[in-house]
């Protein structure tokens, strides 16, 4: 990937709410898979594709786990994901001349 | 296909930071929310504390049931507070959900605290007056003193001045004597938790915008 390009991981629109969701919860933390479809109002099998695309960039980890007898899916951001979310916004504001 | 980096148009720079401060504001609401919870324990502490204070002197019956309303404010506080924590915080583990268990915890173990200390003063013979303000003043210290944590523990600058006043308020509300110290509670104390609501309430509509 060039210096100026956007990673293209994360522009598109639905992995950009997605990490941008991730993000603003805080360091260590992971959100259930239907909080987390709940709050994009994606559909299951759409929200799916997307985290799978973000896993196999190293950007998201998803936990199967077992809450009771219940199987649960939990997504958090990776360290990588986070820095790469960072790279990804401070290029958008060079992008758009302000520099903040 | 709903891959849609492959279709559609591409997302514009702009469109791109309307995204991501949309999302940011959609992921404060997985936390609960701090003017709600001061406005609600602001007129818990005026409502409850100050109908202590007016039925003091009173007949015995007007002041068991000024208590027992006081009760249920305080119960309808803590109701209100826990739905709405349970409400915002679903689905999220982790660092924060053990922090907030944990914190949630430190209120009831200093309310534990603080009502075994007052029930001992009053067992080794202190007066109703005395046991009064030092349940007040303990109250104010245990509330103080979680806020100032909660405050450190979220970076919450607003939090933490409001536990310091609380603190300190209640502190002084002990040589206010009985009535006094109620009103020093529901005024200082409920009015602090009132203007913090209002003031996290502006900043978090500014910071929004």
């Amino acid at each position: 990937m060039p210096d100026d390009a956007l990673d293209p991981v994360i522009h598109a629109p639905a992995r950009l709410r997605v990490v941008a969701t991730l993000v603003g919860l805080g360091g260590g933390d992971r959100i259930s898979f239907p909080r987390l479809r709940g709050m994009l109002d994606m559909t299951a099998g759409n929200l799916s594709t997307h985290l799978r695309r973000l896993e196999e960039a190293g950007y998201v980890t998803i936990t199967k786990t077992y809450e009771g007898r219940s199987p649960a899916t939990y997504v958090a951001l990776t360290p990588a994901g986070r820095l790469a979310f960072d790279v990804y916004a401070q290029r958008l504001r060079e992008l758009l001349g302000s520099g903040r | 296909m709903d891959d849609d980096d492959t279709t559609g148009t591409p997302l514009g720079t702009e469109e791109a930071l309307a995204i991501i401060a949309d999302q940011r504001a959609a992921a404060a609401r997985t936390q609960p929310s701090a003017p709600l919870l001061f406005g609600v324990w602001g007129t818990a502490w005026v409502l409850g504390y100050g109908l202590l204070w007016l039925s003091v002197g009173e007949d015995e019956l007007w002041a068991a049931w000024a208590a027992v309303v006081a009760g249920l404010v305080i119960v309808a506080a803590m109701v209100v507070t826990a739905w709405h924590s349970v409400t915002r915080t679903h689905g999220i583990r982790g660092r924060s959900a053990q922090q907030g268990a944990m914190y949630g915890w430190g209120w009831f173990l200093g309310f534990l605290g603080q009502g075994v200390t007052v029930a001992a003063l009053a067992d080794a013979g202190a007066s109703r007056e005395v046991v009064g303000l030092a349940a007040n003043a303990i109250a104010s210290l245990v509330v103080g003193l979680l806020y100032i944590a909660g405050g450190l523990m979220w970076r919450a600058t607003a939090m933490y001045a409001l536990g310091a006043w609380i603190l300190l308020a209640g502190a002084a509300s002990a040589f206010a004597g009985i009535p006094g110290s109620y009103a020093v509670l529901a005024l200082a104390g409920g009015g602090g938790m009132l203007v913090a609501a209002l003031v996290t309430r502006v900043r978090d509509g500014r910071s929004r915008a």
